[in-house]
């Protein structure tokens, strides 16, 4: 099986990690990952990346919620019947309160847990090829091609304008 | 901010960081101290019973109730900023955002540690948790006390996990230039974090999710501690304006914490160059807003109390003006709803001890709003010879102490060994004002 090679390109400037992104994905080699010190928008572009899925979890969270509130209250109402100051045991407008804080609630634990799944959180393995750097001033793209190629993936880079490193995956 | 570049940026806020000096380890110790002095009046108090505390007969509430919606109040701020002013994409409260969000956090463990210490037998605190005990008793969620615990633990739950999902970008740039123990401690609690885009693309759209979340639930909170006190029938309480009356209220209160917090921040660590006097000037203009709302409250109050023909609610509202808590109500007036109006004058603003020495005195201002309402209201209610007075005990003194120097204390704490600023955000501010030379 032939060796996989990794050149890992460090970017001062945005636009040119952006164009590096877009020639890199036209190009034979692999482009595996792209870093930065900042969401940057003008990369996420060159990536053409989708819309995150986060928001489904999150809405789940929301009504998962919204139903465990009014549900835990009313369930516990029910269990002894007891008129209070003559208020309707299941009482609508104060659940609403109850059902509220636990939509909040259950939905930012959906958010995490959407978070921690998608973006595949904690994952340690991407320290092994990265550059300190790139959660300061500089982008980063690691690429990646077969052996022998792998000169000419370090002139492709350096040609965009990044500094190159090779490294061994 | 035209002269920072990134790398200023991280070595400027990584450069708090380095090892603390002596006079901060004495800062520590001594509110080590006050923190000892304010668990040894709780231990007392555990020990002989409630009693210690000066609450009683018609004043049952007393100072823990009112640091409890203190600390909740100053909690506010802390989400307006990170989240309402983020869906606002208010650039301006990037630098100062993570301060405000940690204050946050502290401020509402100090506050939920108040119904514990309120409680006297506080091992019972379980009852208060939905779950069924022998007989099958739950709590009666109908009961605003149940709604404030349930918000309260939602919001501490929530603001510390939004406060910990905004910093993980930062943990990895502390990680990154950190070495040996300190290294392997970022590592895992930036949970191996390498600003890949597959990440950030989740990263940014949870974390907008998390303020548009964070924003009801603010309003929320606040709202339901108001009607502790809104749905009982005591004059002063039972008032269908408390709810924005004490949002606005908090919101004051915790925006000049943040002056109080972020001055002698910029000032010990050089952070002029991200929180410049227009971020300052910004809060300030926001606490004028504040401040005129909560007068306006104030104000409304006196109002219906005219204008309701009752007489009860009308002597209520007379002795507070003129009675014997009349100085506390004084203060509260003039700190709250007088002076930040001298924030309408720009040199005021926009000057650095005006504007420390008015945060602290809307802080004062804000103690004693609750005081007013608390203690206030259930002195002087319906039957005149069930009125009376109440004043704190040495035992509450000395726990209100620990409370403010464990708040510090954790800041303290805080700010010498995690980012105090976004460094993400400062970044994402500085480009776009980069952009837009161009």
């Amino acid at each position: 099986m032939p060796t996989k090679k990794y050149i890992l390109g460090s970017f001062r400037d945005e636009n040119q990690a952006a164009s590096a992104v877009e020639a890199l994905r036209k190009s034979p080699w692999n482009l595996d990952r792209v870093h930065s010190p900042i969401p940057s928008h003008t990369i996420a572009k060159a990536l053409k990346e989708k819309e995150s899925r986060v928001g489904y979890f999150t809405l789940a969270g929301g009504i998962i919620g919204f139903f465990t509130g009014f549900v835990l209250a009313i369930y516990t109402a029910v269990q002894w019947n007891l008129i209070v100051s003559g208020k309707p045991v299941v009482a609508w407008l104060p659940f609403l309160i109850v059902g509220f804080e636990f939509t909040i609630l259950f939905a930012v634990l959906g958010n995490v847990i959407g978070l921690i799944t998608q973006a595949r959180l904690p994952e340690f393995e991407s320290l092994k090829i990265y550059d300190p750097r790139f959660s300061g001033e500089y982008f980063g793209i690691v690429a990646s091609c077969g052996e022998g190629e792998q000169q000419e993936l370090m002139d492709f880079l350096m040609n965009m304008g990044g500094e190159v490193k090779a490294c061994e995956g | 901010m035209s002269e920072l570049t990134y790398a200023k940026i991280d070595n400027t806020v990584l450069g708090t960081l380095e090892r603390p000096s002596k006079s901060y380890w004495g800062l520590i110790a001594l509110l080590a101290l006050g923190i000892f002095v304010g668990a040894a009046c709780w231990a007392y108090q555990i020990a002989v019973g409630i009693g210690a505390g000066g609450q009683n007969n018609p004043v049952a509430w007393g100072t823990y109730l009112i640091n409890f919606v203190f600390w909740v109040g100053i909690a506010h701020s802390g989400t307006l900023i990170s989240a309402i002013l983020h869906l606002f994409r208010a650039g301006w409260r990037n630098p100062i955002a993570r301060a405000a969000e940690t204050m946050t956090v502290f401020a509402v463990c100090i506050a939920g540690l108040f119904p514990f210490i309120h409680l006297g037998r506080v091992w019972l605190v379980f009852y208060m948790l939905p779950y069924p005990n022998q007989r099958n008793l739950w709590p009666n969620f109908q009961s605003p006390l149940i709604f404030d615990m349930v918000a309260i633990s939602t919001y501490l739950l929530v603001s510390s996990l939004f406060w910990y999902t905004g910093m993980l970008p930062d943990l990895a740039t502390v990680r990154d230039r950190a070495c040996g123990l300190r290294k392997k401690i970022f590592t895992i609690i930036s949970l191996g974090w390498t600003g890949q885009h597959e990440q950030w693309r989740h990263y940014t759209r949870a974390y907008l999710f998390f303020a548009a979340l964070a924003t009801p639930l603010v309003i929320s909170v606040h709202s339901v501690v108001s009607w502790d006190f809104a749905l009982g029938v005591v004059p002063g309480w039972h008032s269908t304006i408390f709810a924005p009356y004490f949002v606005a209220g908090a919101i004051h209160s915790g925006l000049a914490m943040v002056i109080t917090l972020m001055i002698p921040m910029r000032k010990i660590f050089s952070y002029q160059a991200f929180i410049t006097k227009d971020v300052l000037e910004n809060v300030a203009k926001t606490i004028i807003f504040t401040g005129l709302i909560v007068g306006y409250a104030y104000a409304a109050e006196y109002f219906i109390a005219w204008y309701s023909h009752n007489i009860v609610e009308q002597e209520s509202f007379r002795w507070r003006a003129v009675g014997e808590y009349s100085m506390e109500f004084w203060i509260m007036v003039i700190c709250n709803s007088l002076i930040p109006l001298l924030f309408f004058f720009k040199r005021i603003r926009r000057s650095i001890p005006w504007l420390f020495g008015i945060s602290i005195l809307v802080n004062i201002g804000m103690w004693y709003e609750r005081f007013v309402i608390i203690i206030g209201s259930v002195a002087h209610d319906f039957i005149p010879h069930a009125w009376g007075l109440y004043a704190p005990s040495a035992i509450e003194l000395g726990i209100l102490l620990g409370s403010f120097s464990l708040f510090f204390f954790l800041y303290l704490l805080f700010a010498k060994h995690l980012p105090t600023v976004s460094m993400t955000e400062l970044k994402e501010t500085f480009r776009k004002g980069e952009q837009h030379a161009h």
